[in-house]
């Protein structure tokens, strides 16, 4: 979603006052971005508290990056990427982790469907199954759809950030897919 | 169960979320088999459903903008979650029980 030129303005003068080191600006850019950023990160990771570390850990990253910033991409873009590395660094620490409670789903299908109680339940169903699918894909492959399917990322930017060849990007994807489809298949 | 459909199954599972055609030589089967048309159904069905997540946000923590600018202060302790501070106190502790049982062990006279 593009942002309205306002906005826009307004986030380049506090990305440029925090990469003159004020703080404040920053703290502005965390509350605008935070939740962007604890979103992907817990659905590349799964387990809320460990997106939430790596919410934190991106955050610091990118306060100590912010000089390279140059602006050539959205704000949001250069941190979804930030966040993307961090959690890929810590793959250790998120095997460990797994699963994502229940409530979630029902919040979000409830809050989708709440005029539609019948869609709520049809949505939280698939919702429901989808994400158990997700979570039981190895790790990388459950990374590439959640880039590429959720977030519409080019087989190139997974490729990039995940230190893998194009080619390689696309016959996980092609795989993570098939897998997808046969969970799904198999909890219906 | 046809092997051709889970030979095809990958590929409509692909042609379904890129929305472009099954992959030709599985094509021909995929346009007949009632199956496989089933299985590109649900699978548009999953991918609308995984494009829709891009629009949903979780809230983040309400400490986390908190986390990080006291992490910019200098407040290690503090901003590398609780999880370490946790296992150094249960250490310490640890060291203390064991230092106690052994000055309480009771002694053998030789």
């Amino acid at each position: 979603m593009e942002m309205p030129r306002v906005e826009r303005d307004k986030e380049k003068e506090l990305i440029a006052r925090a990469q003159a080191g004020d703080r404040a600006a920053f703290g502005a850019l965390v509350r605008e971005h935070g939740d962007e950023v604890y979103t992907l990160a817990r659905r590349l990771v799964g387990d809320p508290h460990l997106a939430a570390d790596i919410a934190q850990e991106v955050l610091i990253r990118a306060w100590k990056a912010l000089p390279h910033f140059r602006g050539d991409a959205a704000l949001s873009t250069w941190l979804h990427r930030i966040t993307v590395n961090t959690a890929w660094t810590q793959r250790r620490r998120a095997r460990r982790h797994s699963g994502l409670p229940l409530d979630d789903f029902v919040e979000i299908a409830a809050a989708k469907g709440a005029d539609h109680p019948e869609v709520a339940g049809e949505v939280l169903e698939l919702r429901v199954r989808l994400r158990r699918a997700l979570d039981s894909l190895p790790e990388p492959q459950r990374q590439v759809v959640v880039l590429k399917d959720v977030y519409d990322w080019s087989h190139a930017e997974i490729a990039e950030a995940m230190g893998i060849s194009v080619s390689a990007a696309k016959v996980r994807l092609h795989r993570a897919r098939a897998r997808l489809a046969r969970q799904l298949e198999e909890s219906a | 169960m046809n092997v051709l459909c889970e030979v095809a199954a990958p590929f409509v599972a692909n042609s379904a979320v890129e929305g472009s055609s099954v992959a030709r030589p599985f094509r021909a089967h995929a346009d007949e088999c009632l199956k496989c048309q089933a299985r590109h159904a649900a699978m548009t069905r999953t991918a609308r459903e995984l494009a829709a997540m891009s629009q949903e946000t979780f809230i983040a923590p309400l400490d986390l903008e908190w986390r990080v600018m006291s992490a910019l202060q200098g407040d290690l302790a503090v901003a590398r979650s609780w999880r370490t501070p946790v296992a150094v106190s249960a250490a310490i502790l640890s060291m203390a029980a064991a230092v106690l049982i052994w000055r309480l062990r009771p002694r053998t006279q030789s």
